[in-house]
């Protein structure tokens, strides 16, 4: 019985997800760096 | 040392950054070596065939799962008894790692499910309790950001995440307390059965991916730092 399938969905669905919440870590953190920026830019104009 | 030094958000703003790169590395290090061990070094089972390799991160994934939910509660309980802002954030940080690793945990038994039961699915205690697990993630995630206000949004998730708790140990006894159709334990404290390599390649996955939940969460949290600690002035001087 070929188990390449079965082994393939697992291995690669695992790679998938684990490179969709590095992307989504990157993606959160360049926001929260954005905010500071917009932070940063409101306390000048002051 | 003074460990509560790193309980204020600044401190450990930069804490985090200095070891969540470590913890990727160590991660991609162990995984390389798990597949390794995983792949070539263990042999192929005389029942199963070859897709019993879905153990290499099956097994690791599930362990994870409620290992992170654990901590994740143990946060929780941190940041409702003493009020600390920085448990509530870990808290936070952990819940979309554990959710991850449930729903690998959830997928690939159903990968392995398939051709050795003949279904990918079935209503059966360890499986049902699992994805219970997935959901009580979901509503963490969902009851924290809720709220306009974070800090409500931390206590509301916290009990949560505390009531939540009841399901490790349905999880962990289920294939002992119910007729299941999910196989028992075979790494015991007491030993098991597996083949030296299989239990190798095993044991280093799950390390890796102990690592890469706490590079992940690091990162995470450093962010969410950031996001509530942004009008403050060490923020700002970054």
């Amino acid at each position: 019985m070929n188990h390449g399938f079965y082994l393939w969905m697992s291995y690669g669905a695992t790679a998938i997800a684990i490179a969709i919440e590095i992307a989504t870590l990157a993606a959160r953190r360049a926001r929260a760096r954005r905010m500071i920026e917009e932070e940063r830019d409101l306390e000048a104009q002051d | 040392m003074n460990w509560f030094y790193f309980s204020s958000p600044s401190t450990f703003y930069r804490l985090a950054g200095r070891l969540s790169p470590w913890f990727f590395a160590l991660a991609a290090i162990l995984t390389a070596v798990g597949l390794y061990y995983g792949f070539v070094v263990a042999p192929t089972d005389a029942q199963q065939g070859e897709v019993y390799r879905v153990i290499f991160i099956h097994v690791p994934a599930a362990w994870m799962s409620m290992f992170i939910y654990f901590v994740m509660a143990a946060y929780s309980a941190a940041s409702l008894t003493f009020n600390t802002r920085l448990g509530a954030m870990m808290a936070r940080a952990l819940a979309p790692t554990g959710a991850l690793f449930t729903f690998v945990a959830l997928w690939t038994g159903a990968f392995w499910g398939r051709p050795t039961w003949g279904t990918y699915w079935a209503w059966d205690a360890r499986m049902t309790s699992e994805l219970v697990l997935l959901f009580l993630y979901f509503g963490f995630i969902a009851l924290a950001n809720a709220f306009e206000d974070p800090r409500r949004g931390d206590r509301a998730a916290a009990l949560l995440a505390l009531i939540g708790l009841v399901n490790l140990p349905i999880i962990y006894f289920s294939v002992h307390w119910w007729n299941t159709l999910h196989q028992g334990s075979t790494v015991k404290l007491t030993g098991t059965s597996m083949h030296v390599a299989m239990l190798t390649g095993m044991l280093l996955m799950v390390f890796a991916f102990w690592m890469y939940s706490i590079g992940a969460a690091l990162t995470r949290v450093r962010s969410i730092i950031l996001e509530r600690e942004r009008r403050a002035r060490w923020a700002r001087s970054l």
